[in-house]
């Protein structure tokens, strides 16, 4: 059984000030006691329980800078908390920034496979999956080709193409529901729900509240690191429109709290 | 420390197709194909050759061979560390999707590297056999755990300044001057007597590259195995490179993507 359990998460984030720095800086700095900027820090997540269980779809709605992709690092295990206990249970598959991370000499055939190696194919896997993947991807003879020479949006296809070729158990996913041109978008739709029908568990962030509310049974609401509130889809997307048309009106945000108007 | 060996095991697939990627790219588009790896050397090799078999009055057929080794092994050292530096910079984009081993970073790196340094060494070996004879299986077969000495040192050294280089942005340069500094004392193309002639025996003992260098001449140039002290320096010098690396990854790895 697949399962999410988050208990008193807290993670601080270090945010280099510069473009960074060098050790003359640090050796002068350290020496002198000056001209040196430790990084700053911030407040990402804040003592946050979450739990997802199996079967479950849970969406996470919230302004920008609420916490949603760092709460959705976090669960797959890029992010590590600074506190707290994160319990999970079955084999992650994570949606995050797909359209970078290519090696740009490689062929598209070879960002196939090493692509699905890193996704936990192995060769034999690979094998049966990586036509089924230039298929739907449509790039045929560019596939030949140096991934350096596609174009963005091949790019995205590409990508999209070999992301979505898995099944999932636990599956996360951070804004990749517009993929490509639009004879390929509703292609990719479709891939998408049948992706997210096979998985056992799933949690989505997106700023798309429609496509959020139909393809969630539940959402969770973000604010400044904390669970503002959780509950089924439908109604807590009428809440957060409400909430967002009206900040800090009459009795909305039932959770208490201070509430900031979002910028 | 199980779990992690494991999860390199099991991302395999993922870096040894990144290591084929490299070597492969390489060579996309030359006609000389693996012929590069090996034209530096032995271009080197041959100038060393006309000036300094006359400079230094040694013989061509004992002189090529070591100026070969020694480029070898230096090509390997100075592409190791020059590139080591960016090595957690260029898998940023795999680090921020996916929670796989940091440590496979700079083993994608050595590998590629390590590939270069055994088509160069199987030239030396055709090459001191033609100066010198042919060496012996033993001391032949010696260089096989030789190298795997020389991939962890590598590894460690490509380890530790790609994690410098993530929080000080100067160590790329540092590196590279650092490696013409290093050039000139490492005894790579002149002969290691004319030191320890002159006085400067503890410039050769100190260097920690230099276990190394005799790691792979010995088998090459005296036809031997190498001495009990050259395997117990270089065992030392790699461990202690490999647990430094190992420490520093440990302690660092969590934190490590928030300062890329």
């Amino acid at each position: 059984m697949a399962h999410i359990r988050l208990e008193n998460i807290n993670l601080t984030f270090f945010v280099k000030q510069d473009a960074g720095f060098t050790l003359k800086d640090f050796l002068v700095g350290g020496f002198f006691r000056k001209h040196y900027k430790p990084p700053m820090q911030v407040q990402a997540l804040d003592n946050l329980n979450l739990e997802v269980h199996d079967g479950q779809k849970l969406g996470v709605i919230g302004h920008n800078g609420a916490g949603k992709s760092t709460l959705l690092k976090m669960m797959a295990g890029i992010y590590k908390p600074t506190s707290g206990i994160r319990d999970v249970n079955g084999r992650i598959s994570s949606l995050f920034d797909i359209a970078l991370g290519f090696e740009q000499e490689a062929t598209g055939w070879e960002n196939i496979r090493f692509r699905c190696y890193l996704q936990g194919e192995t060769p034999a896997s690979v094998r049966s999956k990586q036509n089924e993947i230039a298929e739907f991807s449509e790039l045929g003879e560019f596939l030949e080709m140096p991934v350096r020479f596609y174009s963005a949006g091949m790019r995205v296809r590409l990508a999209f193409s070999i992301a979505t070729a898995i099944n999932p158990e636990i599956l996360l996913i951070d804004e990749v529901l517009s993929a490509g041109d639009l004879a390929f978008q509703a292609k990719a739709h479709e891939r998408m729900r049948d992706m997210i029908a096979r998985a056992r568990l799933m949690v989505m962030v997106s700023h798309d509240l429609d496509s959020t509310a139909r393809l969630c049974d539940r959402i969770a609401w973000l604010e400044h690191g904390k669970i503002r509130q959780v509950g089924p889809a439908a109604e807590m997307v009428k809440a957060y429109r409400e909430w967002s048309h009206n900040p800090g009106g009459k009795g909305k945000n039932k959770t208490g709290g201070t509430v900031t108007t979002a910028a | 420390m199980k779990n992690y060996i494991q999860e390199i095991w099991r991302t395999r697939y993922f870096w040894l197709a990144l290591v084929h990627m490299d070597i492969r790219a390489r060579y996309r588009g030359s006609a000389l194909g693996l012929g590069w790896s090996l034209l530096n050397p032995i271009a080197m090799t041959g100038i060393f050759c006309v000036v300094f078999a006359t400079l230094f009055q040694q013989n061509i057929a004992t002189f090529a061979p070591y100026a070969l080794t020694g480029l070898t092994l230096w090509n390997f050292v100075s592409q190791t560390m020059a590139m080591g530096c960016n090595t957690f910079h260029q898998a940023e984009a795999y680090i921020r999707q996916h929670p796989v081993p940091m440590a496979i970073y700079p083993l994608r790196l050595v590998l590629a590297n390590a590939f270069h340094l055994v088509i160069a060494l199987v030239l030396a070996i055709i090459l001191s056999t033609w100066g010198t004879g042919f060496a012996g299986v033993l001391p032949l077969l010696s260089l096989i755990p030789s190298l795997c000495l020389i991939v962890v040192m590598g590894w460690s050294i490509a380890c530790l300044l790609g994690l410098m280089n993530v929080y000080f942005r100067d160590i790329k340069h540092l590196t590279d001057v650092g490696l013409q500094v290093l050039m000139y004392l490492t005894p790579i193309w002149y002969p290691e007597k004319l030191l320890r002639e002159k006085g400067l025996a503890w410039l050769v003992n100190g260097n920690p590259l230099v276990p190394f260098l005799h790691l792979v001449r010995a088998p090459l140039l005296d036809h031997q195995m190498p001495s009990l002290e050259t395997y117990g320096a270089a065992l030392l010098v790699a461990s202690a490179f490999f647990l430094l690396a190992a420490w520093s990854l440990k302690a660092r790895e969590p934190k490590l993507i928030y300062f890329l």
